[in-house]
């Protein structure tokens, strides 16, 4: 007797669903969307309480060997020779906007006096607010 | 006669959307960054001509030695033990100004840590509203 050829299943991976997905995905990537202005490697020092900082807010970013960089929020950041050049940098973004806030992005293990320094800077250039930048410290001190 | 109509296939062809979305895809998940975008907000005092004065004995005065060591009103403590002697002075005159003074050789740091202490005290029963941390500019000016 004369088998019947088995009708073969059709090995189909199915692809309706997955320009809805690529989509959500794109749109998740769109709205997180955030250019690094400043991509000096520091380790941020942790605290208990942190507030959101604002989008664009101007950035000094200050290195464990003191080095600081400076950003409007906009564009990369730059090297600074000193505190100096923070002040002037400072003044300029506050002659344009008197409320935009500063964040300062330094390491946890720098000296004082470089961070007192750029603080002053900022103080003597009017700025109002100034957002220190931490990572979250967690609940046994991790 | 009658003229016969062609009709003219009215497809958008998509083809090639994949591929342009999967592009997309790879440069925003490539630029994209998670920065760290949370910190502590620290107001600056406006800058004045003549800032009022503050006497050594009308403030608490933190100082953060090199190595983390904290010295309150010149009595070592612990970071842990800082509300715990701030809550009855308090309790006295809430306005009363709590300055943070770091040396200079002091890590940055063990700055912001007594500095999120001292923020964190509302949680704790202890509501510090006069945090100050001045410059040493500004001590060099107008201290004593």
């Amino acid at each position: 007797m004369k088998l019947k050829a088995r009708k073969q299943a059709g090995a189909v991976i199915p692809t309706a669903s997955m320009a809805d997905i690529v989509f959500l995905l794109i749109i998740f990537f769109v709205l997180t969307f955030n250019i690094e202005v400043d991509k000096t490697q520091v380790s941020l020092p942790r605290t208990v309480l942190r507030y959101e900082v604002p989008k664009k807010a101007a950035l000094v970013s200050i290195t464990d060997s003191g080095q600081i960089r400076v950003s409007d929020g906009e564009s990369a950041s730059l090297p600074v020779t000193g505190p100096e050049d923070v002040v002037s940098f400072a003044a300029e973004i506050i002659a344009r906007q008197p409320d935009k806030e500063f964040v300062l992005k330094a390491d946890n293990g720098v000296a004082y006096r470089y961070v007192d320094r750029v603080i002053d800077a900022l103080k003597q250039a009017r700025v109002e607010v100034v957002y220190l930048l931490s990572d979250q410290e967690t609940v046994d001190g991790g | 006669m009658k003229i016969s109509k062609r009709n003219i296939a009215s497809d958008i062809p998509t083809a090639s959307m994949a591929d342009i979305v999967f592009l997309l895809i790879i440069f925003f998940m490539v630029t994209n960054t998670f920065a760290a975008t949370r910190g502590l907000d620290f107001a600056l005092p406006k800058e004045e001509k003549n800032p009022p004065l503050i006497e050594k004995e009308e403030s608490v005065l933190i100082e953060i030695r090199p190595g983390g060591g904290i010295v309150v009103d010149g009595k070592p403590m612990q970071a842990s033990a800082i509300l715990d002697y701030l809550k009855p002075i308090l309790a006295v005159n809430q306005l009363k100004p709590v300055i943070i003074r770091p040396d200079q050789e002091a890590a940055y740091g063990d700055m912001v840590k007594i500095y999120d202490i001292l923020r964190a005290g509302k949680d704790h029963g202890v509501e510090i509203r006069n945090i100050s941390i001045p410059t040493q500019r500004e001590i060099d000016q107008f201290w004593y």
